[in-house]
């Protein structure tokens, strides 16, 4: 009998259930189809309502996840079938190429400097954020090494400039490559970690219980929505989030995609894409997104001005309002109103915003040079597939469905199953942390 | 005694990472030069699998007892390397971990000559603090399977159920002469609208059949001592004082109304009432049918006290809800600042509407008022979207007023050594990271003694406070790194300082006299900076071994060089961060790692300009970030106040002593004030 417990999801709420669960003493797959562990959290420059650095908080974790001696970590990887047995989990896992040996990788990233071909990046591409074929997710990604994008195999980047585009034989069949210059590269550090002829290879795990904690995903507005995909300086906030982080594709630099200038003058629109087919309820957390991201700006330069059209303020946890009012005293004018219209001017690029403006019953309007977009949040694509490979059920959104609410919170039509993070809804970390630290209560006494 | 040390030096070409820049043949033979300095040897991947059985070889076969790694990060690498020393035989806290890469092949990659130089001082640097290197050992505190919760609400009640569902003692101490807390004086639960007499009863009914939950009702906590593990609980239950042991407490202790009285009419007309005092009133079918009700909300909430008491504007739409269902004629309006309701809020919404209830927003700026004409309340709101004063008739107003911490909280931080925020409500260890604990270990707290929540988040925190206070109870024990702080009492004063500034409560007094809990300390190093007795060791990072790297990295050119002190989490962070970036800045700088900003006494500080310095950077966490919880804060002040003064005395220019207050992505930042000190410290 296995007591083993497959956590699926490597963001801040499993990390928190691996840890916990481990720390017990339980033996812990942390699954995650991503490159690295850390999530979405990772991405992000700071967290309310402290402004706490992101990755400062979360990477000290990821160390410890990376170096327990009860954890597993799975990246690139997924679940294919699932079979209860004798009250276990018979679990099929597919451990994608990564097409780098991750424990001969050190993460160097001479491989990277060697790599000719710069493709958008998939979190930062719409705002400049370029990556190589071959990348480390991020400076702290866990585990650091690098991993390469499959498309640069087969011919199908030949045009970028890839430099196995040339090639006439299928990757998977020569062990031996002369032509990339990441394999090259990588043997002349003395390493051989570059294996373009790595496959998909199955894996078979047997455990007692599950996590699922497979994070949650921001909504991106339909084109056209307040000039978003039209006006080029009309972003959401997650890509504003980026521009602001170190980290991300400016180094920090909060610039304008038009003209790469610093904007004097920047708007947030408040519930953007509420009330759409896809988002048909408050994400409760955006309000505080953007509280964040006026106060970072004014940090940044405290000469930019800062406006807010919002509906209703939700404040609903601790120091969260306190964190609202320091936007406010801090110089950034909150609005009440939903803007109507939007035009760009084709010189400057800048942008018009025609609102009502509910607490004078004015048609106003303002000229802004950035315009964010606070969009909610959304299930994670792989919420359906998960749903049916695991046999748990969906709510109306697409969010995992708890069996009940208030009785037995975090546990789904299947016994053994828990749910915690972004999989049952739009959460901040802080409630993550708390359900990860609730889902893994709930799993280890399930091994019993 | 220094001719028994043995060092054994390891430097990385990490390929040709290091190799590149730093030319580590010549810092392999200065590291053969130095004193106590056995065995040095280049290796192509120190952390490859089979180098590293070729390092342990060389432990043994050169009988190493200090072990000196130059490659890469110890944020990373230092686990691996301890582990590998530990196999061979070595004790893990006799190695010394040497960044050669990202603080010198990685950011002066133009010049290689002086990279190879501070490699070299890096190398020297790390074995003068390895010569000076202690056993260490991890230290373990005994912990039982008992555990005390004090409030026998929802919180602790689903607690209780968690823990006793491991096979582990539970202890619920409720003040209270029943089970249940304040969904006692609650009617229906929203939005599930399920009874709460229901949920109480079903509760209460687990509990009284599980074996291994002990309740004491009408009991108050007399007095609470000890540590995780070794707590001694004095409780006085009706009438008289027991005592009983517990390993773990989980303070559930709940929240109650502010009254507001004196606002709206509330104490003087009795057709003002409460939220909590509906609820009772629906509980017990006692309401007669009213024709005008109108419920004032954020009544102390949304202010410069106080912010949303989260669950108000829900239980405002429910209670609304419930009076429409006892006389659909009744009138109702609820008088808001913003609709705060998170789940299914626009269907709850719409069925509000559509029952009938009005919706009328005002703003701080203009809140609304209560007067009394004839026999009837009248509220005077000013209606923004007409954009005129509304006068609404009301035989009965209710206000959604704001919570506080339970009136037991004031006496119970005291007893627990925590803190709470002006409202009475507990402070966790981080807001984000630390919810379900307080930084003390073996102490955890959930529900509204946290802040005000619904149910289902009240049962998710309780659940996630058994999780946090069931890890040392199933493991059996607590372990510390021995990173610790070590009191030597014949210097020692007993001055308290120390006792009243650990952040983890882990220096608590014995006989009068400090005594370092080991299990419970982080070994921050925040005590041993500002004891004046300098009575505090911090084992593997001693006032002698962080001199012994001053002294090294100053003994020669000190003139031309930084000390930079540098706190392990982000500062180092943003160091590394420049050099996977690689971002270039001078070479002047030389790092010395502490655990955190505040382990930085001013003697470290002195002693750097006595040799001769240029400069001094002292770099810890970006506020209000702290591994420690405070450090930053604490060295900040110190630095300003303290540190800077004493550097004038001595007739130091105070203005080269420099600090950073960096996040792990600072890697531009660090790079921009090594180069901006360089400049003002004309070291170009």
């Amino acid at each position: 009998m296995s007591d083993s417990i497959l956590i699926i999801g490597g963001g801040i709420a499993g990390i928190n259930a691996a840890l916990n669960a481990a720390d017990y003493g339980c033996q812990v797959y942390l699954l995650d189809d991503t490159a690295s562990i850390g999530g979405m959290m990772a991405r992000l420059d700071k967290t309310f309502p402290t402004n706490d650095c992101s990755i400062c908080i979360e990477s000290p974790l990821m160390y410890r996840v990376d170096n327990h001696p009860n954890i597993e970590i799975l990246t690139n990887c997924e679940v294919r079938r699932v079979n209860r047995n004798n009250g276990n989990f018979e679990i099929r896992l597919v451990k994608k190429a990564r097409f780098v040996d991750a424990d001969k990788c050190t993460g160097c990233g001479t491989c990277v400097e060697a790599c000719p071909v710069s493709v958008p990046d998939e979190l930062d591409g719409k705002i400049g954020g370029m990556r190589k074929l071959i990348s480390i997710p991020f400076p702290q990604a866990v585990p650091n090494a690098s991993i390469i994008d499959p498309r640069c195999r087969y011919g199908k980047m030949r045009e970028q400039g890839a430099c196995i585009g040339g090639c006439v034989v299928d990757c998977s069949q020569c062990r031996e490559c002369p032509i990339a210059l990441c394999v090259k590269a990588c043997k002349d550090e003395g390493k051989d970690a570059v294996l373009l002829w790595q496959a998909d290879k199955p894996m078979d795990i047997e455990v007692k219980s599950i996590i699922v904690c497979s994070g949650i995903k921001s909504y991106e507005p339909s084109t056209g929505t307040y000039g978003y995909n039209v006006y080029e300086n009309v972003i959401t906030n997650l890509q504003f989030e980026r521009l602001m982080n170190a980290g991300g594709p400016t180094g920090g630099e909060i610039v304008r995609p038009s003209d790469k200038a610093h904007p004097k003058k920047i708007a947030w629109i408040q519930c953007v894409g509420r009330g759409d087919k896809e988002l048909p309820y408050c994400s409760k957390v955006c309000c505080m997104i953007t509280a964040k991201q006026v106060i970072i700006t004014k940090e940044h330069d405290p000469s930019v001005e800062t406006l807010v059209f919002y509906n209703d303020l939700k404040a609903y946890g601790k120091g969260f309002y306190d964190f609202h009012r320091k936007a406010v005293e801090g110089g950034t004018r909150y609005i009440k109103g939903k803007p109507f219209d939007i035009f760009e001017h084709p010189e400057t690029k800048n942008l018009t915003i025609r609102f009502e403006d509910l607490d004078k019953g004015e048609l106003m309007e303002e000229e802004v040079e950035l315009l964010v977009l606070a969009t909610g949040l959304i299930p994670s694509d792989r919420n359906k597939r998960l749903a049916r490979v695991l046999g748990i059920e969906l709510n109306e959104y697409g969010f995992f469905k708890e069996k009940e609410p208030l009785n037995a919170p975090l546990e789904t039509n299947v016994d053994g199953v828990y749910l915690c993070g972004g999989a049952t809804g739009p959460i901040d970390i802080s409630e993550s942390v708390v359900q990860a630290s609730a889902a893994s209560m709930k799993a280890v006494i399930a091994r019993r | 005694m220094n001719n028994d040390i043995r060092v054994g030096v390891f430097v990385c070409d990490c390929g040709t990472n290091i190799a590149r820049t730093v030319n580590v043949p010549q810092v392999v033979e200065y590291a053969k030069g130095l004193k106590n300095v056995i065995f040095a040897e280049e290796g192509k991947w120190s952390c490859s699998v089979d180098y590293l059985a070729k390092l342990q070889e060389a432990i043994k076969e050169h009988n190493l007892n200090r072990v000196v790694i130059a490659s890469c990060t110890p944020r990373t690498h230092e686990p691996l390397f301890k582990k590998t020393v530990k196999e061979a035989g070595l004790n893990p806290y006799l190695l010394e971990f040497v960044s050669i890469r990202e603080q010198a092949s990685w950011v002066h990659m133009d010049d290689p000559v002086r990279a190879t130089e501070k490699a070299k001082d890096l190398v020297k640097m790390g074995v003068a603090k390895a010569i000076l290197l202690e056993l260490g050992e991890d230290f373990r505190l005994p912990v039982k399977q008992d555990c005390l919760i004090i409030g026998g609400g929802m919180a602790g009640m689903t607690a209780a159920l968690n823990i006793a569902a491991q096979g582990f003692k539970a202890i619920i101490v409720e003040k209270q002469p029943q089970l249940g807390g304040l969904l006692n004086k609650l009617d229906r639960i929203a939005p599930e609208e399920v009874s709460a007499d229901a949920m109480v009863k079903a509760k209460a009914e687990l509990i009284a059949q599980n074996e291994n939950i002990k309740v004491y009702t009408n009991t108050e906590i007399e007095d609470i001592q000890g540590y995780i593990g070794n707590y001694k609980v004095r409780v006085k239950t009706n009438g008289k004082s027991e005592e009983f042991d517990a390993s773990t407490i989980i303070a559930a202790t709940g929240m109650k109304e502010i009254e507001p009285v004196g606002q709206y009419g509330y104490g003087d007309d009795s057709r003002v009432i409460t939220q909590l005092q509906l609820e009772g009133l629906l509980k017990s079918n006692g309401l007669e049918a009213k024709r005008d009700v109108v419920i004032i909300n954020c009544v102390n909430s949304k202010n410069e006290e106080r912010g949303c008491c989260n669950i108000g504007c829900l239980a405002s739409v429910k209670n609304a809800m419930a009076l429409k269902t006892i006389n659909k004629g009744t009138r109702v309006h609820i008088l808001y600042r913003d609709l705060s309701i998170v789940k299914d809020e626009l269907s709850y919404l719409k069925d509000a509407r559509n029952m009938g209830i009005k919706f009328i927003r005002y703003t701080e700026e203009r809140q609304p008022e209560v007067s009394r004409e004839d026999s009837h309340l009248m509220v005077r709101v000013y209606d923004l979207l007409l954009g005129r004063e509304l006068k609404i008739p009301a035989d009965l107003i209710v206000l959604t007023t704001a919570f506080e911490g339970d009136s037991t909280v004031d006496q119970l931080k005291g007893q627990l050594k925590v803190s709470t925020n002006p409202d009475g409500f507990f402070q966790e260890a981080h807001v984000k990271l630390g919810p379900s604990d307080f930084p003390s270990d073996g102490l955890y707290l959930c529900g509204c003694a946290r802040s005000p929540k619904n149910l289902k988040d009240t049962c998710e925190e309780s659940m996630a406070a058994a999780m946090r206070a069931s890890i040392p109870m199933k493991v059996g024990y607590l372990e510390a790194e021995g990173i610790v702080a070590d009191i030597d009492l014949d210097a020692c004063n007993d001055c308290g300082i120390c006792v009243k500034n650990c952040p983890y409560g882990a220096i608590q007094l014995v006989d009068d006299r400090p005594n370092v809990l080991k299990a419970l300390c982080k070994g921050c190093g925040l005590c041993a900076a500002d004891c004046t007795k300098d009575a505090i060791t911090i084992v593997h990072y001693s006032d002698e071994q962080i001199l012994a790297q001053v002294e090294a990295a100053l003994e020669e050119k000190a003139q031309e060089k930084i000390i930079a002190f540098c706190c392990h989490w982000c500062a180092l962070g943003a160091v590394d961060m420049a050099g996977v970036s690689r971002l270039q800045y001078p070479p002047n700088v030389r790092i010395i790692r502490v655990m955190c900003s505040a382990r930085v006494a001013t003697k470290f500080v002195l002693r750097a300009f006595e040799l001769g310095a240029a400069g001094v950077l002292v770099a810890g966490c970006e506020f209000p970030t702290c591994h420690y919880i405070v450090g930053n804060y604490k060295a900040e002040k110190r630095m300003e106040r303290v540190t800077k003064k004493r550097l004038a005395q001595k007739g130091y220019d105070p203005s080269k002593l420099w600090t950073a207050w960096l996040s792990a992505t600072d890697g531009p930042k660090f790079a921009a004030t090594m180069r901006a000190m360089t400049k003002q410290l004309n070291l170009e």
